[in-house]
């Protein structure tokens, strides 16, 4: 993570995320999926090919493509639909657009009632015996049951979660990397999925996205940075406020 | 060995050790500013790279001189709220944290017998000027104890002159001990894994010992701690002088 500045003077934290190997790996229809659109396969970080039996290589052999770590779908409209095996850049995303990205949170293990569902526990001192961070009662008399769903201890982490409505600052066309505003779930170093913001606020937010992808062998040539209007720039001089 | 003449042969001294003067002192002396040096973790250094590369555009447009804790700065930063929008801090610097471009330094003046400290962003865009007014190294590397000192140790003109500099080399060390304001203090400073030598302690013997109780003297041989930044820092030198240059 690191600060940026608007030219206004104010800071901003911004997560990196780099666009590793990506590749579109196969198309499926909406009516294979049983999905209100089609949807297509999408694989991130290249990865050894030895450690997972043949039977798991035919979608990445179909589509010419060594295997990845990871293999997501997209939910995605017919006129957007992207032959299998063409790669993917961050360029695919622009400054002033805003995103949602979602990952596995960083796994904490089995974790007590207090720092899993924020519960108060119980005083430290006063005459409390052996009851410091448990969680009290756990149901009513009338009830004579306990709820399914009740919040108790147990695993906590290491599942999916997203985070909504991130804005893109900048993008690095040389080595593929998004800046995206604020925090995102998971550790560093780990897989992320990244699309287009599906809030209501931001749905008429993108002008002008490259559709259905940007390619990297076509006409256009994109300068190695982009950034967002509102940037302060580090080749400008310092910010004098009228 | 036989000789010829069947004596013995003659006593030969062994040669004179050459003692070769290496230019090191001026290579070590060139500073590199704490921040370019990256943290121990498990972070991809292709992030301190980018990093790096943003720090120096900044230092190209914007000079950002040499300075360490114990210097006393004059910083003029953009201000919405004042008359002239800007504003002009003169302080001694306490402590310098923080890695790539969030690195931050904290200065600290006593202004109308108010101590007053300003945490600063280096490479802030809205920062105009630093001016380096006094350079002097001091004893230690934080001097948050200035807190708990007597005022006057923390005190400077704000319209003090700068001190011109003699030579281009050697930056004067600080030997001054400094007086304290009478305990409780912010933290206890006589324990010895703060490290300071920069106090003239004037507690009783027996407290200056009850507090080295805490030293952990197996703390420097403790190898896993080691973090060597010799190859790192000749490194980011390198790059560092080629891109300035361009």
């Amino acid at each position: 993570m690191m600060p940026i500045w608007t030219k206004s003077g104010e800071k901003h934290a911004v997560t990196l995320l780099k666009v590793q190997d990506c590749h579109v790996l196969r198309y499926v229809s909406k009516e294979e999926s049983g999905g209100k659109t089609a949807k297509l396969l999408v694989g991130g970080k290249n990865v050894s090919p030895f450690s997972k039996p043949e039977s798991a290589h035919e979608i990445f052999k179909e589509a010419g493509v060594p295997r990845k770590q990871k293999v997501t779908t997209f939910n995605v409209t017919d006129d957007a639909i992207i032959k299998p095996g063409t790669p993917l850049y961050a360029a695919h995303f622009r400054p002033g657009q805003f995103v949602d990205v979602t990952a596995k949170t960083i796994g904490k293990g089995f974790q007590g009632v207090v720092k899993r569902w924020g519960f108060k526990g119980q005083p430290a001192s006063h005459g409390q015996t052996k009851t410091h961070r448990r969680p009290g009662a756990i149901s009513t008399n009338k009830a004579a049951k306990v709820y399914r769903g009740k919040k108790m201890p147990g695993k906590m982490g290491n599942i999916y979660r997203t985070s909504f409505g991130l804005k893109v600052w900048r993008i690095n066309t040389k080595h593929d990397i998004i800046y995206v505003n604020g925090s995102v779930p998971g550790h560093t170093n780990c897989l992320v999925k990244v699309r287009d913001s599906k809030l209501p606020t931001y749905k008429d937010c993108n002008k002008n996205p490259p559709f259905p992808t940007f390619f990297a062998d076509g006409d256009e040539e994109l300068p190695e940075d982009l950034f967002d209007e509102e940037i302060f720039q580090f080749t400008d001089p310092s910010v004098t406020l009228a | 060995r036989v000789s010829s003449d069947g004596k013995p042969p003659k006593f030969q001294p062994p040669p004179k050790p050459v003692i070769i003067v290496r230019k090191t002192q001026k290579e070590e002396k060139r500073f590199l500013s704490p921040e370019f040096i990256p943290p121990r973790g498990r972070t991809d250094p292709l992030k301190y790279y980018i990093e790096r590369k943003d720090m120096i555009q900044r230092r190209k447009v914007f000079n950002i001189p040499e300075f360490y804790v114990g210097h006393v700065l004059a910083v003029t930063t953009a201000d919405p709220y004042a008359s002239d929008k800007s504003n002009r801090f003169v302080g001694i610097c306490i402590q310098r944290g923080g890695k790539g471009l969030g690195a931050t330094f904290v200065l600290r003046n006593v202004i109308e017998d108010q101590g007053v400290e300003i945490c600063y962003e280096l490479y802030s865009p809205r920062i105009q000027v630093i001016e380096v007014l006094k350079l002097e190294k001091r004893l230690d590397e934080n001097l948050m104890y200035l807190r708990d000192a007597l005022p006057e140790y923390s005190t400077f003109d704000v319209n003090m002159k700068p001190v011109p500099r003699m030579d281009h080399e050697e930056i004067p060390v600080n030997k001054l001990q400094v007086r304290m304001k009478p305990k409780p203090w912010s933290k206890r400073w006589e324990r010895p894994k703060y490290n300071i030598k920069g106090i003239k302690f004037e507690l009783p013997e027996h407290k200056m010992k009850s507090a080295q109780k805490w030293s952990q003297p197996w703390l420097e041989f403790d190898m896993l701690r080691e973090y060597d930044t010799s190859k790192i820092e000749e490194k980011i030198r390198k790059e560092l002088s080629e891109e300035l240059e361009k």
